[in-house]
C-alpha cells in the first residue's frame, strides 16, 4: 500500500499589512508498487510511433527496436496497443477491427506485436490529433482500465489545419497520461511540450536514433512503476483568501494554477497523474487578508487526494509579527525554486526570440538564465546554456549568442528548461 | 454476584457492599425484589436525610453520584467567524487558529453550573486545570475542582489535569452528613476533601517521570455547593470566593502563600500580594509535597449569588472580594459559562499574565440539600 508523506517549507512570518504567502510542499510517495497490481484497476499502455514518411529508414529502424524494448517492459496483464501514426493512426496491435483495441500483456502477445512492430514502414504526412483520439478510443474499449498512458514518438511537425491538435490534446486531457519524445531537430519544441504538460508528461529531444532504445525503455519502466493510479492535489485557502499560483517545481516546473476543479468553493483540486516512489515540490503562493500583529492563520491546507481520499497533508501558515528579522527572511526551498521558476521562463523566452529574430531581447534573458543557472547550481541549464551562447560572466549575466548552434542543442535545452535542481532540506 | 443497591462487584459471601456499604447476604437478597436493582432509590425528602436508616448507615450514596459532564461535541465552533474548527486546529472557513482543546476548554455539567479555562494571552502552555460536576436540578449539587500546575515543573499541564479529575471522583457522591452533629460532619466532610487532595496527589505523582529532577505539583482548591451549604477545601493559592447578587463577597478559602502568612502578620494586602515571592506557595500538591492536608471550611448562604472556584490567573487582577465581586456584578449575566467567559476575557484584557480559570455555580434560590443540619431557613452560617 502506498504510503504519502507531506513537508511545508516556508517563512510563516509576514510584516505588518503583510498579504503574501509561498510555502514549498514536497510530498512524497513510497511503497507505490507495479501499476494496475494495486486491485483498484488495471493498468492500459499505448506505444504511439510517428509512421509518417519523414522518417528515414534508420530512424524507423531505431523506432522498431526501441518500441520492442519498451514492451519488453510492460508488465504481464497489463493491457496495451500499438498504433502506427501518419496523416491518420492505424492500430498496429492488437489485430483487431472491432471490440476491445487492448489485449493483456503476455509472451504470445508480446510476440504478435513485436512482429507488428517489426512491419511498421513510414509514409504519408503527420496528424497527431489523430493519433491522440484513437488512443483515447482505444482505452474506452477496455473498461477495466483506471490508469492510462501513452508513450508517443514523433519526428516532424503537426500538418493539421491550427487548432485541431489542441481540441484532442483537450479531449485526452485528464483522461490520459503522454510522455512525448522528438527523434531529430524536425519537429516543434512548444507543440509536444504543449501536449506532454496537459497529458501530465514528459518531453525530450532523441537527437540520434541510436539513444532511443534506452529512452523508451526508461519511460516504460518509469510507468510501470507508477503503482499510484490518481492523485490530486487538494488545496483549502480560506474565505477572503487568493490563490496566487500553484505551481510543480520539482522534478521540473509545470504551472497548475489554471487546472483548478473546485471541490467547495474554498477548495480545488489540481491534477497531479499517477505516481510511482518519488517526491514531487510544489510552489504554492497564497494572498491572504492581512491580520494583526501577533495573529495566526492558516494560509492553505495543502492535500493529495486520492478521489475522496485524503493521503496526506501539509499546512502553510501565516503569522503577523512586527519582528523585521523573522519576516525579512526568505525560506532557502522557496527562493530556490522561485530561481528555477524564472530560469525556466528565461530559456524559453529567449529561444522564442532569438527564433523570432530578436536578439536583443534573446541575449538579455538568456543572459538572465545562465546568472540563474549559475545562482540555483543548475548544472545541467548551464551545460546547455553554454551550447548556445558565449558566457562573459555567470554573475553579471553577459552573454553572447554563438554565430553557429547546432539545432539540436538548442531544443535540447528547450526540452530541458522546465527540469529543476533540488537543493538541501533543512527542517526549521 | 453484584450489591442490589449500588450494582457493584461482591465477593461470595460477603456481608456488607464494599462500594456502599448495603447490608447483603441471604436476609437481605430476599428482601429486596428482583426489580429493585435496576429502580434508582427515591430522593430522600428534605430536611430528613437520613429517612429511617439506623444512624450507622451509610450516608455518601453512590446512587446519588453525579455523571460526568457531557463530553465536548465533536465540532467546535471558530472564535473568529463561527466556522467550523478542523481537526488540524485551524478554521475550516478563515484559517483562524483554534487553541488546543488543552489550552482552553469550557465545561457545563448543567445549565447552572459551567467554568472556562484558559491558557492566557502570555503564556505558552495551559498548566491550569479544572473539573466540574453538577445536578440537573438548578441549586441542588455542584462539585468545582481547580488545580494550577506550577510552572516550573515539568509536564504540570498535564499532571494538574489528572489530579482535577481524580479528585472530582472522589466528589463524586454527597459530602457526609456523619453522627448528624456539625462537628462530626465537618470532620467527616474534612475526611472527604482530604481523601479528594490525595487522590488528587496521587494522579499527580502517577503522571510525572519518577526521574524528573523537578517532578510537577499543583495547587488544588475544590468546593461543593449542596443546597444552601458551601464546603471548600484548599491547598496553595487557587481560591474559592462566594459573590452574593446583594451585599459584601467573601473569599472562602485561605492561600497557603507567603502573602497571605504576611497578611496574617498585619501587612495589608496590597502590598503583601505585590512584594517579593507574594505567588510562593507554601503548600501543594506533588512528589515532593510536604503536606497534603487542605485547609478546609464550610457556610450556609442565604441569597442568589455566585460560587467561584479560580486560579491566581483571575484574581491576580481583582483580588479582594468585592473587586472581584465588581466584575462579576459588572458581566450582568446570570449564565454561568457567559461570566466565566467574562472573567477570563477580563483577565486577558488585563495581561493575561497567567493561566486562568474560573468556575462558577449560580445559586438563585438557596434550597435545602439532603445534607442540611438546619431544616429551618436562616440558619446561622458555620465556619468549618
Amino acid at each position: 500500500m502506498a504510503e504519502f508523506t507531506a513537508a511545508v517549507y516556508q517563512n510563516e512570518f509576514l510584516p505588518d499589512g503583510g498579504t503574501d504567502v509561498n510555502a514549498i510542499v514536497t510530498i512524497t510517495c513510497t511503497g507505490a508498487g507495479t501499476a494496475g497490481q494495486s486491485g483498484a484497476g488495471d493498468a492500459g499502455e499505448i506505444i504511439i510511433v510517428d509512421t509518417s514518411g519523414s522518417m528515414g529508414p534508420a530512424t524507423m529502424a531505431a523506432a522498431r527496436e526501441a518500441a520492442q524494448a519498451a514492451l519488453a517492459e510492460i508488465v504481464d496483464g497489463t493491457y496495451f496497443a500499438v498504433v502506427a501514426g501518419a496523416d491518420r493512426a492505424m492500430l498496429a496491435y492488437p489485430l483487431v477491427s472491432s471490440g476491445p483495441g487492448m489485449v493483456r500483456m503476455d509472451a504470445a502477445a508480446r510476440r504478435g506485436a513485436a512482429q507488428a512492430i517489426d512491419r511498421l514502414v513510414g509514409s504519408g504526412g503527420t496528424a497527431i490529433s489523430t493519433w491522440l483520439d484513437l488512443a483515447g478510443q482505444l482505452f474506452a474499449s477496455v473498461p477495466a482500465i483506471t490508469q492510462r498512458h501513452v508513450l508517443l514518438l514523433t519526428d516532424g511537425e503537426n500538418r493539421e489545419r491550427p487548432g485541431r491538435l489542441d481540441e484532442a490534446i483537450n479531449r485526452a486531457t485528464g483522461y490520459f497520461q503522454a510522455d512525448c519524445r522528438g527523434a531529430g531537430t524536425d519537429w516543434q519544441v512548444a507543440e509536444i511540450r504543449r501536449i506532454a504538460q496537459a497529458l501530465l508528461g514528459t518531453v525530450d529531444i532523441i537527437p540520434s536514433p541510436g539513444e532511443m532504445k534506452a529512452q523508451f525503455q526508461e519511460i516504460m519502466r518509469k510507468a510501470m512503476s507508477r503503482g499510484v493510479a490518481d492523485a490530486s492535489l487538494r488545496v483549502w485557502t480560506p474565505q477572503g483568501a487568493e490563490v496566487l499560483f500553484v505551481r510543480q517545481v520539482s522534478p521540473t516546473v509545470e504551472d497548475l494554477t489554471h487546472r483548478r476543479t473546485p471541490v467547495n468553493p474554498l477548495t480545488g483540486d489540481y491534477p497531479t497523474g499517477a505516481w510511482s516512489d518519488e517526491s514531487r515540490d510544489y510552489h504554492i503562493a497564497v494572498r491572504v487578508p492581512a491580520k494583526a500583529i501577533g495573529q495566526e492563520q492558516l494560509a492553505a491546507r495543502v492535500q493529495l487526494a486520492m478521489g475522496d481520499d485524503i493521503v496526506t497533508q501539509g499546512l502553510v501558515k501565516a503569522t503577523w509579527s512586527n519582528n523585521s528579522e523573522l519576516t525579512t527572511r526568505i525560506d532557502q526551498q522557496v527562493a530556490h525554486y522561485t530561481g528555477q521558476e524564472e530560469l525556466a521562463r528565461m530559456i524559453q523566452e529567449g529561444l522564442a526570440a532569438k527564433a523570432a529574430g530578436d536578439e536583443a531581447t534573446a541575449t538579455t534573458k538568456l543572459g538572465r538564465a545562465v546568472q540563474l543557472a549559475a545562482e540555483t547550481g543548475n548544472d545541467e541549464a548551464t551545460s546547455k546554456l553554454r551550447k548556445v551562447v558565449d558566457v562573459e560572466s555567470e554573475e553579471t549575466g553577459t552573454v553572447r549568442l554563438k554565430r553557429a548552434v547546432d539545432k539540436a542543442d538548442e531544443m535540447a535545452l528547450d526540452t530541458a528548461s522546465t527540469k529543476t535542481t533540488r537543493i538541501r532540506k533543512e527542517t526549521t | 454476584m453484584t450489591c442490589p443497591s449500588c450494582g457493584s462487584a461482591v465477593s461470595e459471601g460477603a456481608r456488607f457492599c464494599e462500594e456502599c456499604g448495603t447490608p447483603l447476604g441471604t436476609t437481605a437478597a430476599t428482601a429486596v425484589p428482583a426489580a429493585a436493582p435496576a429502580a434508582p432509590p427515591p430522593p430522600p425528602p428534605a430536611g430528613d436525610p437520613l429517612r429511617d436508616a439506623p444512624i450507622s448507615a451509610p450516608t455518601r450514596r453512590p446512587a446519588a453520584a453525579l455523571p460526568d459532564p457531557p463530553p465536548p461535541p465533536g465540532r467546535r465552533p471558530c472564535a473568529e467567524c463561527g466556522g467550523e474548527v478542523g481537526p488540524d486546529l485551524y478554521c475550516t472557513a478563515c484559517g483562524t487558529k483554534a487553541p488546543s482543546e488543552r489550552d482552553h476548554f469550557e465545561e457545563r455539567p448543567a445549565s447552572w453550573v459551567a467554568g472556562v479555562c484558559d491558557k492566557a494571552v502570555s503564556k505558552n502552555r495551559n498548566e491550569d486545570a479544572m473539573a466540574l460536576l453538577a445536578g440537573p436540578e438548578p441549586g441542588s449539587r455542584a462539585v468545582l475542582v481547580v488545580l494550577d500546575g506550577v510552572s516550573s515543573s515539568v509536564d504540570s499541564d498535564v499532571a494538574s489535569l489528572a489530579g482535577a479529575r481524580a479528585a472530582r471522583d472522589v466528589l463524586r457522591v454527597p459530602l457526609p452528613s456523619g453522627m448528624g452533629t456539625p462537628q462530626s460532619r465537618d470532620a467527616a466532610v474534612a475526611q472527604v476533601f482530604a481523601k479528594a487532595a490525595a487522590a488528587a496527589n496521587t494522579a499527580i505523582v502517577a503522571v510525572t517521570d519518577p526521574d524528573s529532577p523537578n517532578p510537577a505539583s499543583a495547587t488544588f482548591t475544590a468546593a461543593v455547593l449542596e443546597g444552601r451549604r458551601i464546603s471548600w477545601a484548599n491547598i496553595g493559592d487557587s481560591r474559592t470566593y462566594w459573590i452574593p447578587d446583594e451585599g459584601p463577597a467573601v473569599q472562602l478559602s485561605v492561600d497557603d502563600s507567603v502573602a497571605q502568612a504576611h497578611m496574617a502578620a498585619g501587612v495589608p494586602r496590597e502590598v503583601a500580594e505585590n512584594g517579593p515571592q507574594a505567588h510562593a506557595i507554601t503548600k501543594w500538591l506533588g512528589r515532593d509535597s510536604e503536606d497534603l492536608t487542605p485547609t478546609v471550611g464550610s457556610m450556609e448562604v442565604e441569597g442568589p449569588g455566585w460560587l467561584l472556584a479560580c486560579s491566581d490567573g483571575l484574581w491576580n487582577y481583582a483580588s479582594d472580594a468585592d473587586d472581584l465581586a465588581a466584575r462579576v456584578r459588572g458581566a450582568g449575566t446570570s449564565d454561568p459559562l457567559e461570566l466565566a467567559t467574562a472573567l477570563v476575557d477580563f483577565a486577558n484584557a488585563s495581561g493575561g499574565q497567567d493561566n486562568v480559570t474560573a468556575a462558577l455555580a449560580r445559586v438563585d434560590h438557596p434550597v435545602l440539600g439532603q445534607n442540611d443540619q438546619t431544616p429551618t431557613p436562616g440558619g446561622e452560617p458555620s465556619d468549618g
